[in-house]
């Protein structure tokens, strides 16, 4: 699918919680074009002196209407610029960007793990694997309650409540979400009823840990890594993950990678 | 969505020491890869040159990471040459080009003498138009701009390079020196066909609630916006002291940006970092230059060269 840079004219831009905004934007090409696990690359406006684009994971899409929903957590001068748009301004994307997931074929039980604003490269997925008819277990980790931004749109995809973790306690088990993975992961092999598929977006300890927890009971994992990034096209190599392969782009050779190849 | 210059009178071709452009802009090696990258948004063959990633003979891994950070209207990288080696350039890159009928000049690293030799020995049967030699990168530690701050290293690495072939030989100069006009009359001594500079400033940025360095290397390339004005000096100076034609970049993300670095000598420009920001850039450098030409009623771009009036 070809690459484009779309004005993509601002809907919705509002606070979800702690910090996490999301943004709404009508880019008719890439809600047509994206499949889940790629990221847009947003040039924001009103700030000439830091010229480098953003990559944001592609939270929703809705091919009909053209929108494209974005979470952002504020975490620099790019994301807090970002809050002060409003309606009727305009973004820059390019997009839809990299490899998304590849679940394997025929995927029948997949376990997805999201850590704070991960939740939203992974809510495509749950989508998808659902539409295909997989039963899909879903583990959400966060810092607090009002973190938890995402949980009821994959309550509404999963038709049950996820499996959800907060670091304070204030929501679902207390503590980090390692252990409902652990537990969903033992739980599964035990109705023998193993997952065939692990998806996991967070912080990269986390995603570290998930990997060799999946690992460890035999289930193909993929992990979206995170770089800092210029071009976000595979020109620039500013983004690169060590694998086994050697250094890859995070942006176009990812930012999915299978967990098995990545050199933690 | 592929842009292609607008249409116009105006005459935009101009000649880089050998290398016939279809106009006065190329790109910055490394920030336009080998140009397939960036081919959904602009049609390389409407390029004067698309200046391709620096190669190295047999492919480096580059620098860890973190490789860049964001400055004051700029940039620093220390991507340290990463790239898969002659062989891939020639087997897959260089074909794809030249399908699409880019004129390519290929941007040549080594961490020897003898490497940079071998790899246009590698090319001498390849689709090259031209070879910018690179002694000018700041991130690796050996060759590149260990070799570009000599004036003695320069003259070496230019011979033997201009002995490899007969193509257009073009050497991208560091701006880490004390006086780039010596360096550029020894690369022209040594036979250079032009001179393009300047590669990236070196510089440094710190995370001051860490306190730790926010490149990896601790130091990298400086680009963007913030860098044109010592570029400009420097195409300037260059211009004036050799007669070989001038390759200007740093900076450069408008038309008039463009017209500016011709006013003060340069034959061609580049476009660099503007790339990474406007991944239509190239072809926007070019329609801005034609509208420039036409507004001041400039028939050939040519008359733009070194026109400045001090």
């Amino acid at each position: 699918m070809a690459l484009c840079n779309e004005n993509a004219p601002i809907l919705v831009n509002e606070e979800a919680g702690c910090n996490i905004w999301l943004m709404t934007v009508v880019a008719p090409e890439i809600a047509a074009a994206a499949r889940p696990g790629q990221f847009v690359h947003v040039r924001v406006p009103g700030m000439d002196d830091h010229i480098l684009r953003r990559p944001l994971g592609i939270y929703a899409t809705d091919a009909e209407a053209g929108t494209v929903d974005m979470m952002y957590q504020v975490l620099g001068f790019g994301t807090d610029r970002m809050t002060a748009l409003v309606p009727g301004d305009a973004v820059e994307l390019i997009g839809a960007i990299g490899r998304g997931w590849q679940p394997p074929a025929g995927c029948k039980r997949a376990l997805v793990v999201a850590g704070g604003v991960g939740s939203a490269p992974l809510y495509p997925l749950v989508e998808e694997l659902k539409a295909s008819g997989a039963e899909v277990t879903a583990v959400l980790g966060a810092s607090t309650i009002d973190a938890l931004v995402a949980r009821e749109r994959y309550g509404a995809a999963l038709g049950c409540e996820p499996a959800c973790s907060t670091d304070d306690g204030t929501f679902g088990r207390a503590g980090f979400c390692t252990p409902l993975v652990e537990e969903a992961l033992t739980a599964a092999e035990a109705a023998g009823e193993p997952y065939d598929y692990v998806a996991c977006c967070g912080p990269e300890p986390l995603m570290r840990i998930v990997a060799a927890m999946a690992a460890d009971a035999g289930v193909f994992c993929e992990v979206s890594l995170e770089r800092r990034m210029a071009c976000g096209v595979g020109a620039c190599l500013s983004c690169v993950v060590d694998t086994v392969a050697g250094k890859r782009r995070a942006c176009v050779d990812g930012p999915v990678f299978p967990a098995s190849e990545v050199v933690w | 969505m592929q842009r292609s210059p607008k249409e116009t009178s105006v005459k935009l071709a101009v000649n880089l020491g050998g290398l016939a452009m279809k106009n006065p802009v190329t790109t910055a090696s490394g920030t336009f890869g080998a140009g397939r990258e960036y081919h959904d948004f602009v049609d390389v063959a409407a390029l004067g040159a698309v200046t391709t990633k620096g190669v190295s003979l047999n492919g480096w891994e580059g620098n860890a990471s973190p490789r860049i950070a964001e400055t004051a209207s700029g940039m620093l990288n220390s991507i340290g040459l990463q790239n898969p080696g002659v062989a891939h350039l020639k087997e897959a890159e260089l074909p794809w080009l030249a399908e699409q009928g880019a004129t390519a000049m290929v941007n040549v690293s080594g961490h020897s003498f003898d490497e940079y030799v071998a790899v246009i020995e590698a090319l001498e049967e390849a689709p090259v138009a031209a070879y910018e030699v690179n002694i000018s990168c700041p991130n690796v530690d050996a060759g590149g701009m260990t070799m570009g701050c000599h004036g003695p290293s320069v003259e070496k690495v230019v011979s033997m390079c201009r002995a490899a072939t007969k193509r257009p030989l073009i050497v991208k100069l560091t701006p880490n020196v004390t006086d780039v006009a010596e360096i550029a009359r020894a690369a022209e001594a040594a036979g250079a066909d032009a001179i393009s500079l300047i590669n990236t400033l070196l510089g440094m940025a710190i995370d001051a609630r860490t306190r730790t360095p926010k490149l990896a290397r601790v130091v990298g390339g400086f680009s963007g916006p913030a860098v044109k004005p010592v570029a400009l000096r420097m195409v300037w100076q260059v211009a004036q002291a050799v007669k070989v034609p001038v390759l200007g970049m740093g900076g450069i993300s408008t038309g008039e940006d463009a017209v500016e670095f011709m006013l003060a000598g340069a034959t061609a420009v580049a476009v660099g970092t503007a790339n990474f920001v406007n991944p239509t850039a190239t072809v926007d450098v070019i329609d801005g230059v034609i509208d420039y030409c036409e507004e001041q009623g400039v028939a050939d771009v040519n008359e733009l060269i070194g026109a400045l009036t001090c």
